[in-house]
């Protein structure tokens, strides 16, 4: 029995549908990311779940409970919030103990609670400070330890670490997932940024049009991406476009200047537009050999030029097609800028799609 | 020092400016402590013209009933705009300009024919005589749009989303509008009670037509014309402009200790120290 549940949650603004026919199945361990362009209704989805939001149609559970038409302080959830909202007027500390105090707990508990999470966030000292005598990194410690301190159901996060610096961001992605596990309660987890959905989560619901895509664990929402827009949005790769030929158990796709050799799937016959994706870290690259010709899944290509990101280079090719970038850990044999090579990649690691009528 | 015209011409305009606003007041005032009270130039201090003041019963009587005014219709207008500034920014949607128009135009109705008009509503289907209460419920109105505008100029700028954080927290409706709302957004309030006893205490038109026998102190003024300008009006207009600069430097020191910030703005909370 899934511990939070999402049963055709459906809401309606004006004649848009901003969340479109719903259904999740949550665990009490899990961590689940809603990822998503903005604009796509995970934000609208998890207000739902919080109770800030109806929904127009379906229902929301909570631990068994059906709670969709509970106001939000009867809900027992938290909820950490992309501008913080910490209360202005309130200290540290009072900021820490509104959820508890909001529980009727007595004063000695309170103190007790608010001192364990000071402790597990770093924030002793800073309990008689106001919330603008902060800096950006400690307001966001305080709006988690705000969301932790009630030992809600769940916790919902709305892109919490948006308005942080890239390095701050990565420390607070460990630290999230640490406290995930060691509350052992469900963190749901709005987020545009697939690296931060990618670091932390165990399962990805990715959210377009007000719709999940797919939602399923990480690793087959990287490496397994079931729609054209999965494979577009999550990762980074390479697109291509072409016509799909029958070629005994194998597809050939012939596109401009490229031919695409993968395995047949379902739902792709002959003569069908496709489209191609192959991440950039698939692409391989080898220094040309003159008169080697060219077969299937390669491509004659120029280093344009090289994008070094510390631990990986990202190579820029220019080929006959346009453009393409392969990425590759810096293991000491990097290529030169300027130098013809062949880019290659195998078969299995070309996702394709059906490409739907004027949809991409 | 070289003379910069501009910045000579610029300072000089500002100082008649001043004195165009304060000239009148600051006459009456001199010759409410004068005794040559007609023309107090150069003064010779005395305090007979403000005993005569506190000696006069009718003065005293119409000062108790200016305050009644003041509070009371302060209150209920400050209370009343408050919660029409929650349904506007909150809940009104697309037709807020609508409700706003609505709720503002009393503004643009001359004060005689509100008074008037109420006069008579209260006279022919409200059985209501003339006395403090209907002339607090007649300035209500009036004041009512005033304190709208001043408490929605400052609950523009509240991010309600705060609310939203202290429900997820388990607040209620009610305790997040005393624990979270009320705090941050008193100084509008204040200043909209303010603002609007200073109009009710202040006001002839409305109240004269509502007030029966009842004086305040500007029908009682108003009254004392009669007779000529006698110099119990000189103390009473100092008495007044006393109050109510009194009550706007109260405004001003508070503005300026920062205990009233006017609104919370969110972008202070986001900027690091």
């Amino acid at each position: 029995m899934a511990y939070i549940t999402l049963d055709g949650v459906s809401k309606q603004y004006g004649s848009v549908w901003a969340v479109d026919r719903v259904d999740m199945a949550i665990d009490k361990h899990e961590f689940v990311s809603l990822l998503g362009p903005s604009g796509s209704g995970k934000t609208t989805l998890l207000r739902i779940i919080a109770g800030l939001e109806t929904p127009t149609q379906g229902r929301v559970l909570i631990d068994g409970e059906d709670v969709t038409h509970l106001p939000p302080h009867r809900r027992g959830v938290a909820m950490v919030f992309q501008e913080f909202l910490l209360f202005p007027h309130r200290t540290v500390y009072e900021n820490l103990a509104f959820p508890l105090r909001m529980l009727k707990l007595q004063k000695g508990e309170i103190a007790e609670r608010v001192d364990w999470v000071l402790g597990i966030l770093a924030l002793r000292g800073l309990e008689k400070r106001y919330p603008n005598q902060l800096s950006g990194g400690q307001q966001q410690r305080v709006a988690l330890g705000r969301g932790l301190v009630g030992r809600p159901k769940v916790l919902l996060l709305d892109e919490p670490l948006a308005n942080l610096d890239r390095e701050l961001r990565q420390e607070m992605e460990v630290e999230i997932r640490r406290h995930q596990t060691a509350l052992g309660i469900p963190f749901i987890y709005v987020t545009h940024n697939q690296e931060e959905a990618l670091s932390m989560s165990d399962r990805i619901a990715v959210v377009r049009g007000g719709r999940v895509e797919d939602f399923a664990s990480r690793t087959d929402i990287y490496d397994r991406p079931k729609t054209a827009f999965i494979a577009q949005f999550v990762g980074r790769s390479n697109r291509f476009e072409g016509v799909a030929a029958q070629a005994s158990d194998r597809l050939a796709i012939r596109g401009e200047g490229v031919l695409i050799e993968t395995a047949a799937r379902p739902g792709i016959g002959e003569g069908d537009n496709v489209v191609a994706y192959v991440k950039n870290e698939k692409v391989r690259l080898k220094l040309a050999e003159p008169g080697a010709a060219a077969g299937a899944n390669t491509i004659a290509a120029r280093i344009r030029h090289v994008i070094l990101r510390g631990a990986y280079a990202e190579y820029v090719l220019s080929w006959s097609g346009g453009e393409l970038i392969a990425s590759r850990p810096r293991d000491g044999a990097e290529l030169p800028g300027g130098a013809e090579v062949t880019a290659y990649w195998d078969a299995a690691d070309v996702d394709l799609f059906a490409q739907a009528g004027g949809d991409q | 020092m070289r003379i910069r015209p501009a910045k000579t011409l610029l300072l000089g305009t500002v100082a008649l400016c001043y004195l165009f606003l304060y000239l009148p007041i600051i006459h009456i005032a001199l010759a409410s402590f004068a005794r040559n009270y007609t023309f107090p130039y150069p003064p010779k201090w005395t305090l007979t013209i403000m005993g005569r003041l506190f000696s006069n019963s009718l003065y005293q009587a119409a000062l108790g009933n200016s305050i009644i005014i003041g509070l009371c219709a302060a209150a209920l207008s400050t209370l009343l705009a408050g919660l029409a500034t929650i349904g506007l920014l909150r809940h009104a949607g697309r037709r807020a300009p609508l409700y706003l128009a609505l709720f503002v135009a009393p503004l643009f109705v001359s004060e005689v024919l509100l008074g008037i008009s109420s006069l008579i509503f209260n006279g022919l289907f409200l059985g209501l005589p003339g006395n403090l209460g209907s002339a607090i419920l007649a300035n209500a109105v009036h004041c009512f749009s005033y304190a709208l505008l001043i408490i929605a100029t400052q609950l523009y700028r509240y991010d309600w989303r705060l609310d939203d954080a202290a429900m997820v927290f388990g607040a209620s409706p009610m305790r997040t509008f005393f624990e979270v709302t009320l705090p941050l957004v008193w100084p509008g309030l204040f200043g909209a009670f303010i603002v609007t006893f200073i109009m009710s205490f202040n006001n002839l038109e409305i109240s004269f037509y509502l007030l029966g026998a009842t004086p305040t102190l500007p029908s009682a003024a108003w009254g004392a014309l009669r007779y000529g300008v006698k110099p119990e009006l000189y103390a009473l207009a100092t008495c007044v402009n006393l109050v109510v600069f009194f009550l706007l430097a109260v405004m001003f020191v508070l503005m300026l200790t920062g205990t009233v910030t006017f609104g919370h703005r969110p972008e202070r909370e986001r900027s690091a120290v």
